[in-house]
């Protein structure tokens, strides 16, 4: 009987390799140099992306008794974190997420049988009551990387951080080989049901999620344009699917929604019924976006039955003449020094709100 | 951990460091098989003990039919090793799958049954080290190996990193004998496999991640009927991806592996440029064809007992190949509709092949197009989550919605026809050959502007960290 079969062995093809490895280490280094000055020259800085690794990090920090603030891009532009602290006792964790609906974060905390701190949760009408689709897989993304984060996932988190505070071309939303390619002027075959683009990098951010909206959007110019006029159409639903009739979409919707308004009863109820306190708030929107948000979703509806239903207080910044006179640059957000005298001048409200 | 990730780099670079510095040849392999251990821990460290366990239950079985004087015994102690390893995997990949069957075929019968769903974790890479496990018993018990003395040697055959979660499957009788001694000093293998390592991970992350999986994951996710550029650039992208994915793993793994001086079997041969469906596996998952095929084909009686019986040995091993991917029916009709060509080629290749147009340039390029796309009619089950999806996708392929919806911009459709022909012009370039045969012919211009090209796209690409493809399995 054999003890084995001989020893295997790989073909390695005969080149000079050490010199070939050289060369080659010695190129790469020189184009991702030019590629960092490059980066650099037409304004990018080195920034954290924000990956769902960054936000289970600060989910990691939520402790029975925290200051949480949930939503979507808005209290992430808007909120100072440091002004919250100086103004109401305690260092909020910014679990914010762009660009997502913040239920699905507000039923996770809820669902959270230890927690009875404070949320504020920014509500836009049109994010926060979608049924489904990228807005509220956004948020389950999160949560999905919080709830099963591995070492593996930790370490390379920590290692995706340094690297990112140093470099600037280190952009998943933008600088990457996949958005640089959806950058190529192709124009798009008709009837194309293509969603709308999402906006450019426009924003810093730190290790506690800390936003910034950058110069260079802050100042009219083409950047600010771009990011204006993007919105609109990330902000109109996408139309029925063409596989379902349409009264049945939109049965189907209604129903969803008013899932939704009892389920956020039922969020609210439980962090109360455990000492917490929950506060919703409408930040600051302008312009045409304010227009279209109106028409779509007016005050008198989503927002006022909200309060009502789940009887927890709420801050509208149209009722206060000092939360409603910003120009917002792109509509959407303050800038960065807007950000901190914004929050300063919500503190006393959201005082009041929380002593009711 | 994952080989696109920077967790990966930071620990192989520590892994090397540390081996090539240790001068004992058994510290090496201790340094190895702890550093296996945490990169299969980083999942999930409890999974390392049933890692643990699972091996040294296999040494030990092997040891005891070594020492069995008879056949019942070594059967006796076969079949404990078959229970404990199927079982396992039974239990953890198959657990919920079978109680929903048992559940459906109750309600046939009239029976009202309501299990309760287990909630079961399925451990990384399970049906990859249980049959490389397995391997190593039936290979004593048929007396083709020796049973090894050295736990730690089977332990590290096991567990060895770069191969240990999503192949190539390796075997005792490759494997054990690298344990033995260090391999000769070679050059140029650490370069070559770290080469072999770029070519991998720009596969994986610019090729699969980056480039394919948007389009495929649109069209297998679209709830609707689409229309037939849409359906196929789905499909042609996710034949595509499943093959960078996959091949891009083991093409690490094998790389890896040579870094450390070790040499793993090749799991993919070009396998696009297939002409039927034999030569197809003999190019794809060549590890686990070539395993079936010793492990249970030939067991079951292979061609020996005439035409019949050997297509129906050809279903079952394609059928259970099928299941081996996924606990879904949809992955046993993958499986089955291999089967059935492999079976119709049986049929018709006798006169094909004595035919002399069949060796002409074109209809060798025909029919390696045919195998194609067929091929490709069979990824439709593998990627679909049910079969309403994969029924919807091919009536779209066959142009049943004309007036479907276009979901696909028309960047998105070129960056996939573009990345397919590449594909396909390149697997039939190389297709008689190797990649260590090419490249000994490629110019050093060129080796090098290909190896600067795949790391600046893979530093471009920046990666997401997503998981391969083959680790559900």
């Amino acid at each position: 009987m054999p003890s084995s079969t001989s020893s295997f062995e790989r073909p390695i093809p005969d080149r000079p390799w050490g010199r070939l490895l050289t060369i080659t280490l010695i190129l790469v280094t020189c184009a991702t140099i030019a590629w960092e000055v490059r980066a650099r020259a037409v304004g990018y800085a080195p920034t954290l992306n924000d990956t769902p690794d960054l936000w289970a990090q600060q989910r990691g920090k939520v402790r029975p008794d925290s200051l949480v603030i949930v939503g979507d891009s808005r209290p992430l532009f808007d909120l100072d974190l440091d002004g919250l602290e100086s103004g109401l006792g305690r260092r909020p964790i910014q679990l914010a997420l762009p660009g997502s609906c913040a239920f699905p974060v507000l039923a996770d905390l809820a669902a959270d049988p230890t927690y009875r701190g404070t949320v504020i949760c920014s509500i836009v009408p049109l994010m926060f009551f979608a049924p489904g689709g990228p807005l509220v897989e956004n948020s389950e993304k999160a949560l999905k990387r919080y709830h099963r984060w591995t070492l593996a996932q930790r370490s390379g988190h920590a290692l995706g951080v340094l690297l990112e505070e140093h470099i600037a071309f280190l952009k998943q939303e933008d600088l990457t080989l996949n958005q640089l390619l959806q950058q190529l002027p192709i124009p798009n075959r008709p009837y194309a049901g293509v969603g709308p683009p999402l906006p450019p990098y426009f924003q810093t951010m730190d290790r506690e999620r800390r936003t910034r909206m950058t110069e260079a959007c802050a100042q009219p110019g083409p950047l600010q344009d771009r990011v204006k006029h993007g919105w609109l159409p990330l902000f109109t639903p996408p139309p029925p699917p063409s596989y379902v009739p349409k009264e049945a979409f939109l049965e189907s919707m209604g129903k969803a929604v008013e899932k939704r308004f009892r389920d956020t009863v039922d969020a609210v109820k439980k962090i109360e019924g455990r000492g917490g306190r929950v506060v919703f708030v409408r930040f600051p929107v302008s312009g045409k976006l304010k227009e279209h948000e109106d028409r779509m979703t007016p005050r008198a509806g989503p927002w006022t039955r909200l309060l009502a239903d789940t009887g927890a207080p709420g801050i509208y910044f149209e009722d206060f003449p000092e939360l409603a006179s910003y120009e917002l640059p792109e509509w959407s957000h303050l800038s960065g020094p807007q950000s901190v005298e914004f929050t300063a001048r919500l503190v006393p409200h959201l005082k009041q709100a929380l002593a009711r | 951990m994952l080989f696109n990730s920077l967790t990966f780099v930071v620990f192989f670079a520590l892994v090397m460091g540390g081996f090539w510095t240790l001068r004992s040849w058994s510290a090496r392999k201790n340094l190895l098989l702890v550093a296996s251990y945490v990169f299969y821990g980083a999942w999930n460290p409890p999974f390392v003990l049933l890692l643990i366990v699972s091996s040294a239950m296999d040494f030990y079985l092997g040891l005891k039919m070594g020492a069995a004087e008879r056949p019942t015994q070594r059967r006796m102690w076969l079949g404990v090793s078959l229970v404990v390893n199927l079982g396992m995997l039974g239990f953890f990949k198959y657990g919920n799958f079978l109680l929903e069957n048992f559940q459906a075929l109750a309600a046939m019968g009239g029976l009202q049954y309501q299990p309760a769903r287990l909630d079961i974790v399925l451990p990384v890479g399970i049906s990859f080290y249980t049959f490389q496990s397995l391997t190593y018993t039936l290979d004593v018990y048929r007396g083709h190996l020796k049973p090894t003395r050295s736990l730690r040697d089977f332990l590290f055959f096991v567990a060895f990193f770069p191969q240990l979660v999503a192949g190539p499957i390796v075997r005792a009788a490759d494997f054990l004998p690298q344990c033995d001694a260090p391999a000769a000093p070679r050059r140029g293998r650490m370069q070559w496999g770290l080469f072999l390592m770029t070519l991998g991970l720009f596969q994986k992350i610019v090729l699969a991640d980056a480039l394919l999986a948007s389009a495929s994951e649109s069209i297998f996710n679209y709830g609707g009927p689409l229309r037939m550029l849409d359906a196929w650039t789905g499909v042609l992208a996710f034949s595509a991806q499943i093959f960078f994915d996959f091949a891009g793993y083991s093409t690490c793994a094998i790389g890896a592996a040579l870094c450390l001086g070790f040499s793993l079997v090749d799991n993919f041969r070009f396998p696009y440029a297939a002409i039927g469906f034999s030569d197809f596996w003999r190019r794809w998952h060549i590890s686990l064809s070539t395993l079936l095929r010793d492990y249970l084909y030939f067991p079951l009686g292979g061609n020996r007992q005439g035409v019949y019986r050997s297509c129906v040995n050809v279903m079952i091993v394609m059928f259970i190949g099928g299941l081996w991917h996924g606990a879904a029916w949809t992955f046993a009709v993958w499986g089955l509709l291999h089967g059935v060509y492999l079976v119709i080629e049986r049929v018709v290749s006798g006169p094909l092949n004595q035919a002399k147009w069949a060796r002409s340039f074109l209809a060798q390029v025909g029919l390696v197009g045919c195998t194609y796309v067929a091929v490709c009619f069979t990824w439709v089950f593998f990627r679909a989550s049910d079969f309403p999806t994969a029924a919807r996708i091919i009536r779209a392929m066959v142009g049943a919605f004309p007036t479907g919806d276009a979901i696909l911009p028309t960047r998105e459709i070129l960056q996939v026809l573009v990345v397919t022909a590449g594909l396909l012009i390149a697997h039939w370039r190389l297709r008689q050959g190797t990649l260590e045969e090419a490249v000994s012919r490629w110019p050093a211009g060129l080796l090098v502007g290909t190896w600067t090209f795949m790391l600046g796209a893979i530093i471009l690409t920046q990666g997401n960290g997503n998981a391969f493809i083959y680790f559900q399995f």
